[in-house]
């Protein structure tokens, strides 16, 4: 495998330096026809400037990446840009541009778009931002990913960009509507124990290997859901990680033959409960 | 050798316990507390350690960390009031000795002060009270000594202590270090501050209270060009009040505040007491966490080191930051060289100190080391070895051989 990862940094954002260059560069050189994987980092003032010339570059460039299976759009920390202020763009386009594609992994979810979500063989398909937008998730479950295999959707808070509620997440937990997926991650939610309780039960868990409920604000209440469920008892693996559960509930998870990661108990400010990543 | 510090503290404790490993005679302490109370003095301690005279020989003098003491630190308040009594020229270590402190206390009032945990009293006030014990100190130590042995000399002291001054003596000395924002003059308040990161197009800066150690009064700061919104991290918080004005202090954990009606009056505060601003470089990655450097230089040798790793902008190891040596982080052979290096450089700015702990980042991409800090009193480094020996055995070792 052959990754590139392209980012621009401060000075030479400033000094005019564009992503679209280094992306002709990259796609005009020696190691264009080898490459798998594609990381697209900052691409200069990202909080200014949103992804959709580098989409419009990649779509163009799509004969000359045969190869490309993986990408990433907007690999960047809180040293580069805050994720609630990368700004993105319509990212269905790249969909069909590469319809070889296998992973797509995007950060930040202002103007995001994914409209039309399809593709026939996209095997992973992973949102990390602080707040996914309700149009956003009705596009993934309104599309088509036959081989979707892992779903990773990070629901966040309402501050930056979840505008929706457990009603919104539930028609992606539909029985068929990814008939090949075996990763489902909803996490880092402000509601977490409301879609522990909804998914405790849901057929959906008699497909997955791994359930994810991570570094949102799961409580006892979502627990007790969890652990009272045949469905759940059948998973290869529970990630629970970062949650506000008390010390009793996380014993009787750790002696339920669960396979579960209970790991970065929080505390609670104040009864104030925080998704791990809300910014 | 005599040591200026806080008594029963465990800078203290580590360094008599290095010299008693190295078989040398205890260090005199002369305490901040009896220093500022007159009931010591540098003489006094020189005579005490049979450091005068022809027989006496040049003791080592180092001054230690004042911090972590409140009766110290409202002694050096008192000190720094403009009703203080003091000597001619007494703020000529002061950096910044002309500008006046906002809102001065009194004497009086510095004295009737209560310690309340974490709470910020008077930083500028503090600072003038701690550059006059300093100026005090460097004329009575000329008294005594033809060639006093300071091992970080007071004047490098102050300036050290002054993150302005810092920052101008690196670039003098052409240390890498982040590029200023603007020279503090022209950035009086929030306002100007923020017209400034636009009009330069410095949208992320880090607002440092020029006389804070650690991460007190730390700011990473950031606006939005487009939308407005900003974000500041940082340990300051304050309190309001109806029938007085706010009180700041510095919280145990860092917060975020998105709200300018919060982040106005803590740049202005900061501002007011005097406040380096600089480029926030981002800062090289180690998995999904970021890292710098504190890199102690002795004797013109970098030494002991220990890197900051943290899922936040701001590393300080109290933190939660999580401490790893730099072969851990696989830093590449060149890279640690070119820390090591840099950070000899900063030290040799300051030609009267031997010893100080550099706080170095490696800029993200460009893998550039940049001195982000220097601390004269950052030595205090745990479980951190060189040649089998730490911190202080290994200063006592370099410098400290003579009585």
């Amino acid at each position: 495998m052959t990754e590139v990862k392209l980012s621009i940094g401060y000075d030479e954002y400033e000094e005019g330096k564009k992503m679209q260059d280094m992306l002709e560069e990259l796609a005009n050189g020696p190691a264009a026809k080898e490459l798998t994987s594609l990381i697209i980092g900052d691409w200069g003032g990202a909080y200014e400037n949103d992804s959709s010339e580098i989409v419009e570059t990649l779509v163009r460039l799509n004969g000359q990446f045969p190869g490309l299976r993986k990408l990433f759009i907007g690999d960047m920390d809180f040293e580069e840009c805050e994720v609630s202020w990368i700004l993105q763009s319509n990212l269905a386009p790249l969909l069909t541009a590469y319809p070889e594609l296998v992973s797509l992994t995007i950060k930040g979810s202002s103007q995001l778009e994914l409209d039309p979500a399809r593709h026939e063989k996209l095997e992973e398909l992973v949102i990390i931002c602080g707040g996914l937008g309700e149009d956003v998730i009705a596009s993934i479950h309104g599309g088509q990913f036959p081989r979707l295999k892992k779903l990773e959707l990070y629901m966040g808070v309402d501050d930056y960009g979840f505008d929706g509620d457990l009603d919104t997440i539930l028609p992606l937990i539909e029985p068929d509507k990814f008939p090949a997926l075996t990763y489902l991650g909803l996490k880092n939610s402000e509601i977490q124990d409301e879609i522990a309780i909804a998914l405790a039960q849901a057929p959906i868990l008699d497909q997955l290997h791994t359930l994810d409920l991570s570094m949102g604000t799961l409580s006892d209440k979502g627990a007790e859901a969890l652990l009272g469920s045949e469905r759940v008892k059948k998973l290869q693996f529970l990630n629970l990680s970062h949650h506000y559960m008390s010390d009793v509930m996380i014993s009787r998870l750790q002696q339920s033959g669960l396979h579960v990661d209970v790991s970065e108990q929080q505390e609670s400010d104040d009864d104030y409960r925080y998704p791990a990543l809300t910014e | 050798m005599i040591v200026i510090g806080n008594a029963e503290n465990r800078r203290t404790a580590g360094l008599q316990e290095a010299r008693k490993l190295l078989g040398l005679a205890p260090a005199v302490v002369v305490p901040y507390l009896d220093l500022l109370r007159g009931s010591k003095s540098l003489s006094e301690a020189a005579e005490r350690g049979g450091m005068l005279g022809r027989s006496g020989g040049r003791p080592l003098l180092r001054l230690d960390a004042p911090g972590e003491h409140f009766e110290v630190e409202r002694e050096l308040i008192m000190l720094g009031a403009p009703d203080a009594a003091r000597e001619r020229d007494a703020d000529r270590l002061h950096p910044a000795g002309d500008r006046s402190d906002p809102q001065p206390m009194s004497v009086r009032a510095a004295a009737a002060l209560v310690e309340q945990r974490g709470r910020l009293y008077h930083p500028s006030q503090w600072f003038r009270g701690y550059s006059r014990l300093l100026a005090r100190l460097e004329r009575e130590a000329e008294a005594l000594w033809p060639a006093p042995r300071w091992m970080n000399a007071p004047a490098d002291i102050a300036d050290m202590f002054d993150k302005r001054r810092t920052h101008e003596v690196l670039t003098t000395a052409g240390v890498p270090v982040p590029r200023l924002l603007a020279s503090p003059d022209e950035i009086p308040d929030y306002e100007t501050l923020h017209e400034t990161m636009i009009k330069k197009r410095l949208h992320r800066i880090f607002l440092k209270l020029a006389t804070g150690s650690g991460a007190c009064g730390v700011v990473a700061y950031q606006i939005n060009p487009r939308t407005g919104a900003e974000l500041a991290v940082t340990t300051v918080g304050f309190d309001s009040f109806i029938a007085k004005p706010p009180q700041y202090y510095n919280a145990l954990k860092l917060r975020r505040y998105t709200e300018q009606a919060a982040i106005r009056p803590i740049m202005n505060w900061l501002l007011k007491h005097g406040a380096h601003a600089e480029q926030w470089v981002a800062k090289a990655g180690y998995g999904d966490r970021t890292f710098d450097i504190r890199q102690l230089v002795i004797g013109g040798e970098a030494c002991h080191s220990v890197a900051r790793v943290s899922r936040t902008p701001i590393t300080n190891l109290h933190l939660r930051s999580e401490r790893m040596s730099l072969d851990e982080l696989q830093l590449s052979q060149g890279v640690q060289d070119q820390v090591k290096s840099c950070a000899e450089g900063a030290l040799a700015a300051f030609p009267g100190s031997s010893v100080a702990g550099i706080d170095v980042l490696i800029g993200r991409g460009s893998q550039q080391p940049y001195v982000v800090d220097v601390n004269p009193f950052g030595d205090l480094l745990y479980n951190v070895t060189y040649h089998g020996m730490d911190a202080y055995a290994w200063q006592m070792k370099r410098l400290g051989f003579e009585r």
